[in-house]
């Protein structure tokens, strides 16, 4: 088997000698004692495993709707204990502090008072819900699920690169893919501890009956979905059936007195507890869109009175925008008096003057993006882009700089893929899931993405993006 | 008790499975006739086509009839076959089932799901070139058909017993039933017209042909034995209570899971409905079959299962 060593960056498997690091060595001999023929044996069995699973996502744009596979590299990514014991703890300041800064923006705006964060940059955003203002979600808890994304820089040093708070997806794929790896490649699970993920669905499903209104029954939980054509559908029915709770759509949803129903064959129930898979916008038509087919008129009203709770809940979306994200760090500091245990990305403000003209005048270094949008849609790659579809995005974000924030281009880290019969270097990130409950928990692995592409850095799986299963290890003597 | 978007989604998952089965059972059987009898009597070819378009009336109404016979087999064959775009075609069912699976994932099992989108996913892998050569038609086929049912052995042996399998129960049971009853409706006008004139053996083989289209052949031999009468067929096809694709026992079938269903004291509309027509059914006999009275009492059942349907997806549905 051929490897193919990295050109630039950090290299998640070989140092700047080309030597494995010693973590990774055990897995580098059991993949050389495979030969070519192997290794295309075991991809086709992997390949049939998910098609005949329909493990898909559905891309948009395109006739109906097309469902595809998630592409899935076979070669793991490992973390070792300690490397995973400061992101957790980073996560977990993070995550702490996103919900008092939520809880902040919709109760007495203190951060704003004390001139932490400009108020403009708040009240101004689409996903801050002024309708929500003094209204407080259960146990204080806004975020209960939280999907991260975290890169490594040319030093190898973990960086966040954004908080996902409304509705981040991907977990079934971490869950998915540790399946997949273990039945096609179980040799390589023998050498290494590594930790299980399994119980996801199980802590998840503790972690929504926590904030259930009607305590000390057996509170009603469902995942509401878009349906069918959505993209992430396949997750949202995986979740649904591991947990063992019904997935409804809007239209299986009705208000009636002030709580929330979901209408059966034989008469209604009370749902307690929606972990929600649809926008914001689209939760109530009478609150927020009015042309919202998927979602459940009086909603809102049922939430307000506090007869059910929404995970995440409302206006959460408010805290990981991405210029919010720049002001993440004095957040931190503010809120909890700690200095910051995960650095991020030195980023640019479009509303700030100064830094507007910094952006324009660096368009070529910069990668810019729109606050609001996620998945890589309305993303300009300076570095990459022709000259002339810079300046059409420059004539674009002067019409309302506000909407727009930049960061220097971060060379991601690189990971070995197997791509056609060889192992060459591609790059990844990483989104772990953090559950916010009676406590927060990080799920010990993550959703690697990878850039399939050679030289690519966008790793969404709407544009050529793959994954990988995520090692985290044990502690050696736990 | 479930969410009312999930019975009418496992309701039509067990109609369409069920169709695509029969769409596929019957493009084998008429194939085969068509081949045996071509030589023989093209116009009796030709009825047998003609026959299977008005039992799946998927075709659009203008387009011109093919004037050669072998046009028109195979415009049938690829049509109600692979053709998306035919709401009867064996591929627009197993898409509908799986859309339907998919939509209420959670409420089948791993096995159900495996089987019925691998069934799909080979189907969708042919071209109507590949299906033109007749050997890899009939391969193609007869291998949709195993996998549908080993779909429907999947949901046999893994699915819980709960209000969910009922209503795919009664999906399967009354599109069965329905599909049986058209079949009979179009088939036996020409039947009993054509007395046994010259040919015997052809006219057996066409009553031969649909016991067969209706996996009965084997089921009539143990109840009648070899012989072919018209008037033992008729019987046992719409009054027979043991063999799973007659008349009576189709409309129990749909009686038995709607009363499973249904936990009300007082009788629903579609209780009702059913509920009379199995009676008629189990005290219906020879008479009504010497009387000539079989065809206006096919579109009886006929009428009474659509409201059926419409009253159970109101009741149930709410559609």
């Amino acid at each position: 088997m051929k490897w193919v060593a990295p050109r630039s960056g950090f290299d998640e498997v070989f140092d700047a000698r080309g030597q494995a690091r010693a973590h990774y060595a055990p897995l580098i001999s059991i993949l050389e004692s495979f030969t070519k023929e192997d290794v295309e044996r075991r991809e086709r069995l992997q390949q049939l495993t998910l098609r005949s699973q329909g493990i898909t996502f559905t891309v948009y744009g395109e006739k109906d709707g097309l469902e595809r596979i998630f592409p899935f590299d076979f070669v793991p990514r490992i973390i070792p204990a300690p490397e995973w014991k400061s992101l957790q703890d980073g996560l977990v300041q993070r995550i702490t502090t996103l919900n008092l800064f939520l809880a902040d923006i919709y109760q007495e705006q203190k951060c704003i008072k004390d001139g932490i964060v400009p108020a403009a940059l708040i009240l101004s955003r689409k996903e801050y819900k002024r309708e929500l203002l003094g209204l407080m979600p259960a146990r204080k808890i806004f975020t209960h699920v939280v999907g991260t994304d975290i890169i490594r820089n040319d030093r190898g040093e973990y960086l966040v690169l954004e908080d996902n708070c409304r509705v981040p997806s991907g977990v079934s794929y971490v869950l998915e893919n540790r399946n997949l790896l273990s039945r096609v490649f179980p040799e390589f699970f023998g050498s290494y501890p590594v930790r299980p993920i399994k119980d996801y669905p199980t802590l998840l499903l503790e972690t929504l009956r926590f904030v259930a209104p009607r305590r000390g029954q057996n509170p009603v939980v469902v995942v509401l979905s878009p349906g069918i054509h959505n993209s992430a559908y396949f997750e949202h029915s995986f979740l649904a059936r591991e947990m063992g709770v019904p997935l409804v759509e809007g239209r299986d949803l009705l208000v009636e007195g002030n709580h929330l129903f979901m209408r059966r064959t034989h008469g209604k129930r009370q749902v307690d507890v929606i972990y929600r898979r649809i926008d914001d916008d689209f939760l109530d038509p009478l609150a927020f869109r009015r042309d919202s087919m998927l979602g459940v008129p009086g909603l809102l009203n049922v939430y307000r009175e506090g007869n059910v709770a929404l995970a995440n809940a409302p206006g959460a979306g408010v805290a990981d925008d991405k210029s919010v994200y720049a002001f993440m760090p004095s957040l931190i500091k503010y809120y909890l008096g700690e200095d910051p245990l995960l650095p991020q990305v030195p980023t640019y403000l479009g509303f700030r003057k100064d830094d507007f003209r910094y952006i324009s005048e660096h368009l070529d270094q910069l990668v810019v993006k729109t606050t609001g949008d996620a998945g890589g849609y309305g993303m300009l790659m300076g570095p990459f882009a022709a000259a002339k579809d810079r300046e059409s995005y420059l004539a674009a974000m002067k019409k309302n700089p506000g909407n727009y924030v930049a960061q220097p281009l971060v060379e991601l880290s690189t990971h070995p893929t197997h791509i056609r019969g060889k192992f060459e270097p591609r790059r990844v990130d990483l989104r772990p899931f953090i559950l916010y409950g009676d406590r927060i928990r990080v799920l010990p692995g993550g959703l690697t993405r990878v850039a399939l592409r050679a030289g690519s850095y966008v790793v969404n799986s709407s544009q050529g993006g793959g994954s990988k299963d995520t090692w985290v290890l044990a502690p050696r003597d736990a | 008790m479930i969410l009312s978007r999930v019975a009418d989604g496992l309701y039509w998952m067990g109609r369409y499975l069920e169709r695509a089965e029969n769409t596929t059972r019957l493009l084998l059987v008429t194939e085969e006739l068509s081949t045996e009898v071509l030589g023989l009597d093209e116009n009796l070819a030709r009825g047998e086509w003609d026959d299977l378009r008005a039992i799946f009336p998927g075709f659009p109404g203008r387009e011109p009839a093919a004037r050669h016979l072998a046009g028109l087999a195979a415009a049938t064959l690829l049509g109600l076959s692979i053709d998306p775009d035919n709401r009867y075609s064996v591929f627009h069912s197993l898409k509908k089932a799986r859309d339907d699976a998919r939509s209420v994932r959670e409420a089948l099992t791993l096995e159900v799901f495996i089987n019925l989108n691998e069934t799909y996913r080979e189907l969708e892998g042919y071209t109507r070139r590949r299906l033109a050569d007749p050997a890899t038609f009939r391969g193609a086929m007869q291998s949709t058909h195993r996998g549908i049912l080993s779909t429907v052995g999947a949901i046999e042996h893994t699915l819980t017993r709960d209000a969910g399998w009922l209503f795919l129960k009664l999906g399967e049971s009354l599109e069965r039933v329905f599909r049986t009853a058209v079949i009979l409706r179009t088939k036996l006008p020409a039947l009993v017209a054509a007395e046994p004139k010259i040919d015997l053996p052809l006219f057996y083989s066409q009553w031969r042909s649909l016991l067969r289209g209706l996996s009965s052949l084997e089921n009539y031999r143990k109840a009648f034995g070899a012989r072919l009468e018209p008037i033992d067929v008729l019987q046992f096809l719409l009054f027979d209570p043991q063999t799973p694709r007659s008349v009576r026992y189709g409309v129990t079938a749909v009686k038995e899971h709607l009363d499973r269903i249904s936990s009300a004291s007082e009788l629903s509309p579609s209780v009702r409905i059913v509920g009379k027509l199995a009676a008629e059914l189990s005290y219906q006999g020879h008479d009504l079959i010497r009387e000539g009275q079989s065809l206006s009492f096919l579109d009886h059942v006929l009428g009474e299962l659509g409201r059926a349907h419409d009253a159970l997806s109101a009741e149930y549905f709410g559609t």
